[in-house]
């Protein structure tokens, strides 16, 4: 699992890479617990080459929901792979966080 | 014996016996008197060779003592005419000191037979059997009336002394003698050498008296004897005493293996690290002779209390303290650091402190150091390398002890452990229901299977009033003992929510719907689930009055379902928020409730991701299409029966990889009523 920030003026995007579970949910869990994190206006997740997700790796974006509404920050997940989707719609965060197809409708977001 | 010798000294009551009769007897005499020394169990117990050559000097020695005093005797006896015949009285106490030489010679030999032998090779001891068997040959010569012509006779004597001389030269036991048994033994063969010359002397003396009458006595065999004995014993004297300079040499390297070898039963005598320490300072400070030494120890490794961190030798904390300091602030190497002139060193020049040596030395073990050992010396340049050698073989072997006690201690903790995850594991079994249960109206089977000893995956059924079920199944997010505890919570919550409402208006209304259940129940979990952990449920009222189920899906892997009318699989699809995500009321806008009517021979399959997420090869899932298809093969049978097919289908698609996440599995098959049987 790798994550690789590339912020922008108000934005601040984080690519992740590789399979999302116990292990490297920490990774993860440390970019998102950044105060400085706080100040974007948006925070995008480009789910392009996330090819799994385990209920650790939710933990970690639910464990920050709530910190991101208070500091309206939005959050984004956008290029999501049908099988991690399937994931997020299981588990109903489909109708929590705004989960988009592409770059172009995160950015618009 | 007695009596052949003094036959021939012709006393005149007795008759005249023949010569050879006292030769044969004489004989006779020394041979059993050897072979009763040969076969006795050897003088030799272990390594107490000082007590052998006292117990030498002390018995046969002591003969010695006797001849002179016979001797005496007879002096004086000669010019008082007591007896008859001053010739009688002359032979027969020759012939006792004769008796007596052979019994000194007997015992000293067999003393010298087990020293040579000590240690030895198979080879030496065929040398040593030899040696005797020629020995007794010799005896041969006078018996038989042979004499041999000189000859033949001196080189066989002078051979036979030479090959004495060659046995003499085996003097191992001297090695293992400390520097006080050495000085003993020193003093212990010279007196036994002055036993031999005695007797030589005495029977020198009397061979030339004219008074004797009785006949030669076995001359080559005694003179042999008499001669290795007192080889043996002289070579012995010499060897120790030329080993006395260095005896404190060996000794000290004797003692060295010694307290390695103290050092190393503790380690399987499983004592205290602290007496490892103990051991390790006393055995360092004995073996270079130390006058006084310190060990520092590191606390956070070295497994002993602050307080205990250092100890001590013949020297005060201060003191210590004053030459750490001093040492700190030098800039000393921190590895093992021998310095001979410490009175010369920087920062201790004009010091008021009296040592002038120092070893110091890390005590290293696999990870980290455990501390530091100092010894210190009065006398400057006393330490070398070759102490620093043996004392680092102390130190590592007294790091070995103490990682080995942290081991067993580790171990010991990790057993515990293990039991209490044993108990974990019972306890939450027994969470688990055993008895499903049955009604005419539908079957129940179940699975469930933690990936450790503990899961959080967890289900229930509870009868209610008026035919219907309520089955919950559910499912932690995490695994192990963390996901144990709130699978144990979330049971709890399903009992106590469950429970019948006596102000409800409506029969219908005495239990919570599913929705609301789930509403209540994340309520009741914003309490006790931390920020990142969620629990999946989902929970069926199963109503065989009114033939349907109500449902609520809080997040957890949709129902899949076999409808028997329209022939047809296919899963559940329905909204529903995981419980202890949204920790607030507008949780209730995320959960419904859902109605379903079913048909007999309808079958629900209820799991948990454990089941569809299963990794086979390549890291492939086992997925809900697979999971549809066995169903669809699989829906007329038995709910015991379909469980079975769907698992043997996993435990195929799985075989040879680990079981990453707890599974559970529910079968549940509804059947037309069939009338209760009779009671």
């Amino acid at each position: 699992m790798k994550v690789t920030a590339q912020p922008s003026a108000d934005t601040l995007t984080l690519l992740l890479d590789g399979e999302l579970d116990a292990s490297s949910a920490i990774v993860l869990d440390t970019e998102l617990a950044k105060p400085d994190i706080l100040e974007y206006r948006k925070v995008l997740i480009d789910c392009a080459k996330l090819s799994y997700i385990s209920s650790a790796g939710l933990g970690v974006f639910i464990s920050h929901l709530q910190r991101f509404q208070d500091a309206n920050v939005k959050l984004v997940f956008f290029n999501m792979q049908e099988k991690v989707f399937n994931v997020f719609e299981i588990l109903g965060l489909d109708a929590l966080m705004t989960i988009v197809p592409s770059a172009t409708e995160a950015e618009a977001a | 014996m007695l009596s052949a010798l003094s036959h021939s000294g012709a006393g005149p009551w007795l008759g005249t016996w023949p010569e050879w009769a006292t030769q044969l007897a004489q004989g006779v005499f020394v041979l059993s008197i050897f072979l009763y020394y040969r076969y006795r169990p050897t003088p030799l117990e272990g390594q107490a060779f000082v007590r052998l050559l006292r117990q030498l000097l002390m018995g046969p020695g002591l003969l010695a003592l006797a001849c002179v005093g016979l001797h005496l005797l007879e002096r004086l006896a000669k010019d008082q005419p007591v007896f008859g015949s001053n010739s009688l009285f002359f032979s027969s106490v020759y012939t006792l000191n004769l008796g007596l030489f052979v019994i000194f010679l007997a015992r000293t030999n067999y003393a010298w037979r087990a020293l040579v032998l000590f240690r030895s090779s198979a080879r030496l001891q065929r040398e040593w059997t030899v040696f005797e068997i020629l020995l007794g040959a010799t005896l041969l010569f006078r018996l038989g009336g042979i004499n041999p012509p000189g000859y033949i006779g001196i080189p066989i004597v002078v051979g036979l002394g030479l090959y004495g001389i060659y046995l003499s030269g085996h003097q191992k036991w001297v090695a293992y003698l400390s520097q006080r048994e050495k000085w003993r033994a020193v003093l212990l063969q010279a007196g036994l050498l002055l036993g031999v010359l005695i007797f030589v002397q005495y029977f020198r003396l009397t061979q030339a008296d004219p008074q004797l009458i009785a006949p030669q006595p076995q001359h080559a065999f005694l003179l042999l004897t008499a001669f290795f004995s007192a080889f043996y014993a002289l070579m012995g004297l010499l060897v120790t005493f030329f080993n006395l300079p260095i005896a404190d040499i060996i000794e000290q390297r004797r003692n060295e293996i010694l307290r390695l070898q103290r050092l190393t039963q503790i380690i399987q005598r499983g004592q205290t690290s602290v007496e490892v320490y103990h051991i390790l300072l006393e055995s360092a400070v004995q073996t270079v002779q130390a006058d006084a030494a310190w060990l520092d120890l590191d606390p956070s490794h070295a497994r002993v209390d602050v307080n205990e961190a250092t100890f001590y030798f013949n020297l005060m904390p201060d003191q210590a303290g004053e030459l750490r300091e001093r040492l700190g602030e030098n800039n000393l190497p921190e590895g093992d650091f021998i310095t001979n002139d410490l009175q010369l060193r920087p920062g201790f020049v004009g010091s008021p402190q009296r040592f002038r040596s120092l070893l110091q030395l890390p005590m290293r073990g696999l990870h980290y150091n455990y501390g530091m050992l100092y010894l210190l010396k009065i006398e400057p340049h006393t330490f070398d390398r070759e102490d620093l050698n043996i004392l680092q073989t102390f130190t590592s072997q007294a790091v070995l002890s103490i990682e080995n006690l942290e081991l067993v201690r580790t171990s010991l903790e990790n057993q515990r452990t293990q039991e209490e995850l044993k108990i974990a594991s019972q306890v939450q079994e027994s969470l688990i229901p055993k008895n499903l249960p049955t009604d005419n109206w539908f079957e129940i089977s179940s699975h469930s299977l933690a990936a450790k000893e503990v899961g959080g995956d967890f289900y229930d059924f509870l009868h209610l009033p008026g035919r219907r079920l309520a089955v919950i199944i559910g499912d932690v997010s995490g695994k192990g003992v963390t996901a144990a505890f709130h699978m144990a919570q979330m049971k709890g919550i399903f009992h106590s929510l469950m429970q019948e409402n006596p102000l409800a208006k409506n029969e219908r209304d005495k239990f919570p719907a599913p929705s609301k259940f789930m509403a209540q129940a994340n309520a009741a979990l914003v309490h006790c689930l931390e920020k990142s952990s969620f629990i999946t449920s989902s929970l069926y009222i199963i109503d065989y009055e009114q033939g349907g189920f109500v449902y609520a899906r809080a997040g957890h892997c949709h129902t899949l379902y076999y409808h028997a009318l329209r022939e047809e699989v296919f899963y559940f699809d329905s909204a529903g928020l995981g419980l202890g995500i949204i920790r607030n009321e507008s949780y209730e806008k995320h959960i419904k409730n859902q109605f379903y009517d079913y048909s007999p021979g309808d079958v629900m399959v209820i799991y948990t991701d454990g089941i569809v997420e299963a990794r086979g090869e390549g890291g492939a899932e086992y997925g809900e299409d697979r999971l549809k298809l066995r169903l669809e093969e699989s829906y007329f049978q038995s709910a015991e029966d379909i469980k079975s097919f769907i698992l043997a289908d996993l435990n195929a698609f799985t075989y040879g990889y680990p079981i990453h996440d707890d599974q559970t599995l529910l079968v549940i098959k509804f059947k037309s009523a069939q009338p209760l049987p009779l009671p």
